[in-house]
């Protein structure tokens, strides 16, 4: 097959990949803006919700909980409950560490932040090591036939549909949080301007809480779509996505959490595409080459601001 | 009775003192404009009332409160509101998105407030869906002010309101400033070249070197020369 | 008396390791102590000087190798020096685009050419026999130390067993004398750097960038510097490690060996403290290798082991970050002025 005929079928493949970066980069992208710092410690959060679901789902299945699969899909309610639970367990997780800290460090500026995060990406994957061990586990066992998409040369699975829909189901969740709740604007206006935001009198506390919650619960959510498309997940999950999703947050301009959703579309679909081209052995650098052009033409992104 | 008594307060950036022993007071819808040369100390005052500094030495009253050493988000639920001089705004929200965060603390219904609040500004209704990062310098004092206003505040303090701004509207945010004195609250200007606030003002201090030099009405400020030549661009 | 050459080959082994370490914590403490740059690709720079002398000092490919390139047999010395340049030139080539920018961009740019050169390790099987690695490394003087040895032991005997034992690793010892003097050489200069003007101009760029740019200063090419000494420095370490452990392969430079454990040293140690980089080397490789003694007491597996200490490393960090930030040896801002 040659390098052209094969592009559809990898533009799907981008799509579905980029679509779960974007989960991850939103946190990421919130992280940067309203704490300050950039968080290497959210791919690895991003795996402990892939293993908090797992271990859900093998305490659901254990207890015989419904999981007769949902239509064409190859997962259960089952799935669908470790989910939700696994996202709102690791949104609590990531309360705590930041109580523990990230909030003792704040006064010490961004550097150390990074350098915190980077001891807690660490400790996390290794933390999923201990109790999981360094070997791939099954996340979904079942075979999916991918269907051929009516148009075009490619074919697509129903779990790629649900991950594709999921994730702009959440995007424009999120949208819709940031732009018409008290908090969702909060969370804008002291990314703007946090020494104002206190001065305004908005509990600032309370904003950083929700954006772990919602940075958190995103990226459960994405450690486990990523386990429904790769079929397994391993610890260094989180590790192998993170430059994926700093490429894609900083292509669409750091701190902008629209700009981070297009980045990390535009970087799923070009490591997809690029396998055509190049040796697979070279996707994961992919992303990387692509940021350092971009830093080099516009630093600020396709979306961002001046800083 | 007054609504802000400053007594003795001296305070600073970590080891560097830049106040010393300042007093001053601010009565109940007064209007009081502090003035005084570039690196007098001015910003260090309102930052200090505001408890973003905390003073060494020194206590602040507001409302008969001992309020020295609180925290702004504290300070701003007893009713005092400050406007910086710089990043006073929050650029990529809305005007209104603006408002609705100066009043983030209040669980009551707020519509009202916002509605007078466009009343006082009434550029700002016209403009409630713009981003204020686009809007212009004077248009982003009135966004600011506004938002401070959001609590129904007793006392506000403005730090160089005019500063940046071309003449003409200078003069349009010293009416705005009358008329947000006239609903009732006190107001604590700092200004640099203070002509047209001391003009507006019941009382008026002189700050130099970090210290209190001179205080009287706005009036005798305006009219006594060696200020006049000394503070004021002769 | 066994025990005594037992215990005292393993302290040399362990120097030797914590040494090179010392080297690396150096060449990160002119780049994070003086200046601030957040380098988190110390690995690249690690992997990058250990693949370049090996190649450079090693033999031509054998006929079992994927390899068909490199191995040119040259003395030590230009393995070393060849280290230092390429690195140099790599530190220049990452360095321009993201210098300019906010220290984000730096940390993710450094771990991304950290990955990119481990990726093309494994990749590219010409140059590098891809994840089997570079075997058959030349030691510096192997044949003249350790063939000086064998050949005395055999001329006498009747030695007792630990000098036998000290005598067979007399190569170890040769080792870590020469780890120790390029140790020290580079402690010299490093020191050196930060008492002179430059020094002066980097630590004021590390606490105020722009006011160092308001009285004139070129903060850019300072950094860029700053960052050059130290991949330099770095690329010394990774030729050090190559020619000591004789076997590298892109799995030797992952990031927790070829970086933060980097990190922890030299932010216990003392950030902006040459003793602290060194001292930290010494003592988080000893917690590193104590908590290997000790977790054979432990009911775990192997690798849950493994995971525990890393664990435990990770922990060490963020209470210093939280307690001690300023390390064992605070900075020596006495210095400054």
């Amino acid at each position: 097959m040659s390098a052209i005929t094969q592009i559809p079928q990898l533009l799907v493949y981008g799509i579905v990949s980029g679509s779960i970066l974007a989960l991850g980069g939103i946190g990421v992208s919130l992280t940067y803006s309203i704490l300050g710092f950039s968080n290497f410690a959210h791919g690895d959060i991003m795996a402990l919700g892939a293993y908090i679901g797992l271990g859900l789902l093998g305490l659901f299945t254990a207890v015989g909980l419904a999981d007769t699969p949902l239509g064409p899909l190859s997962f259960g309610p089952g799935f669908i409950l470790a989910m939700v639970l696994a996202a709102g367990l690791t949104a609590a997780a990531m309360i705590i560490i930041d109580r523990l800290l990230f909030r003792k460090l704040r006064h010490a500026g961004p550097i150390i932040l990074m350098m915190a995060s980077i001891g807690l990406a660490l400790g996390l994957r290794n933390v999923i090591q201990f109790f999981w061990g360094p070997q791939p586990h099954y996340y979904i066992a079942r075979i999916q036939v991918a269907v051929p998409i009516p148009g075009i040369d490619a074919r697509i699975k129903s779990d790629e549909v649900f991950i594709i829909v999921l994730a702009i189901v959440l995007v424009a969740g999120v949208h819709a949080f940031l732009r018409y709740t008290k908090m969702g604007k909060a969370m804008r206006a002291m990314a703007d301007n946090a020494a104002l935001a206190r001065v305004t009198g908005i509990n600032t506390d309370r904003v950083i809480a929700w954006t772990w919650v919602i940075g958190g619960g995103l990226a459960a959510v994405a450690g486990i779509l990523a386990g429904v498309e790769n079929k397994f997940i391993t610890p260094q999950l989180g590790w192998q996505m993170l430059l994926s999703i700093f490429a894609g947050v900083i292509l669409g301009g750091i701190g902008n959490p629209y700009g981070a959703i297009i980045g990390c579309v535009i970087i799923g679909i070009s490591e997809e595409v690029s396998t055509a081209f190049i040796s697979t052995g070279y996707k994961p650098a992919v992303a990387f080459v692509i940021m350092i052009l971009m830093l080099l033409v516009r630093p600020t992104g396709i979306l961002g601001r001046k800083a | 009775m007054s609504l802000l008594k400053v007594d003795g307060v001296t305070s600073g950036y970590g080891d560097m003192e830049v106040l010393h022993t300042v007093s001053l007071e601010v009565g109940p819808q007064e209007i009081v404009t502090i003035i005084g040369p570039n690196g007098a100390g001015k910003s260090t005052l309102m930052k200090t009332i505001f408890g973003l500094l905390a003073p060494s030495v020194g206590t602040i009253r507001f409302n008969e409160q001992n309020i020295t050493g609180l925290s702004p988000d504290r300070i701003v639920r007893l009713g005092m509101a400050y406007v910086p001089q710089v990043e006073n705004i929050f650029p990529s929200l809305t005007v209104q998105e603006n408002l609705e965060m100066g009043a983030f603390i209040r669980t009551d219904d707020f519509s009202d407030r916002i509605d007078e609040i466009y009343s006082l500004f009434p550029v700002l209704r016209r403009r409630r869906t713009q981003r204020v990062g686009k809007m212009s310098g004077g248009e982003r004092q009135m966004v600011a002010m506004g938002r401070a206003l959001m609590l129904d505040p007793t006392l506000i303090l403005l730090d160089e309101p005019s500063a940046a701004l071309a003449p003409k509207l200078a003069m349009e945010i010293f009416e705005r400033i009358t008329a947000i004195n006239e609903t009732g609250v006190a107001i604590l200007i700092v200004e640099q070249n203070a002509k047209e606030s001391l003009r507006l003002s019941t009382r008026g201090y002189v700050l130099a070197a970090g210290s209190n030099r001179f205080t009287d009405t706005g009036r005798s400020l305006l009219e006594n020369e060696e200020i006049g030549r000394l503070y004021l661009g002769g | 008396m066994e025990h005594f050459a037992g215990i005292l080959n393993y302290i040399v082994f362990f120097a030797i390791t914590a040494g090179t370490y010392g080297i690396l914590s150096l060449g990160l403490n002119i780049q994070w102590g003086y200046t601030g740059l957040f380098n988190i690709g110390v690995a690249g720079f690690y992997a990058l000087g250990a693949y370049t002398s090996a190649l450079l000092v090693g033999p031509a490919p054998s006929a079992w190798e994927e390899r068909t390139f490199g191995g040119f047999g040259l003395p030590f010395i230009v393995g070393l020096i060849g280290a230092a340049l390429v690195c140099g030139i790599v530190a220049i080539i990452i360095g321009i685009p993201t210098l300019r920018l906010r220290a984000d961009y730096l940390a993710i740019a450094t771990i991304g050419i950290a990955e990119s050169i481990r990726l093309v390790l494994s990749n590219e099987s010409w140059l590098t026999n891809g994840v089997w690695g570079l075997q058959q490394i030349p030691s510096p003087l192997y044949k003249t130390i350790h063939g000086g040895a064998d050949a005395f032991i055999n001329a006498h005997p009747g030695l007792p067993q630990w000098l036998h034992d000290l005598i067979v690793s007399a190569y170890d010892w040769f080792y870590l004398a020469l780890v120790l003097v390029v140790l020290f050489v580079l402690y010299l200069i490093v020191e050196r750097l930060g008492r002179a003007p430059w020094g002066r101009v980097v630590r004021a760029i590390r606490e105020d960038e722009d006011a160092t740019a308001m009285l004139g200063k070129n903060t850019f090419a300072f950094k860029l510097q700053t960052l050059v000494i130290g991949a330099m420095i770095m690329g010394i370490g990774g030729s050090i490690y190559a020619h000591y452990a004789r076997f590298i392969s892109p799995a030797s430079f992952k990031p927790f060996y070829g970086t933060f454990l980097i990190w922890v040293m030299l932010i216990l140690g003392g950030s902006g403290n040459n003793r602290g980089a060194i001292l930290g080397s010494f003592v988080v490789w000893g917690i590193w290798a104590g908590t290997e003694f000790l977790t054979r007491y432990f009911p775990v597996s192997a690798t849950q082991a493994a995971s525990l200490r890393i664990v435990l490393i990770a922990l060490l960090l963020e209470v210093v970050l939280l307690w001690r930030p300023q390390g064992i040896l605070p900075p020596c801002t006495k210095k400054l002025e």
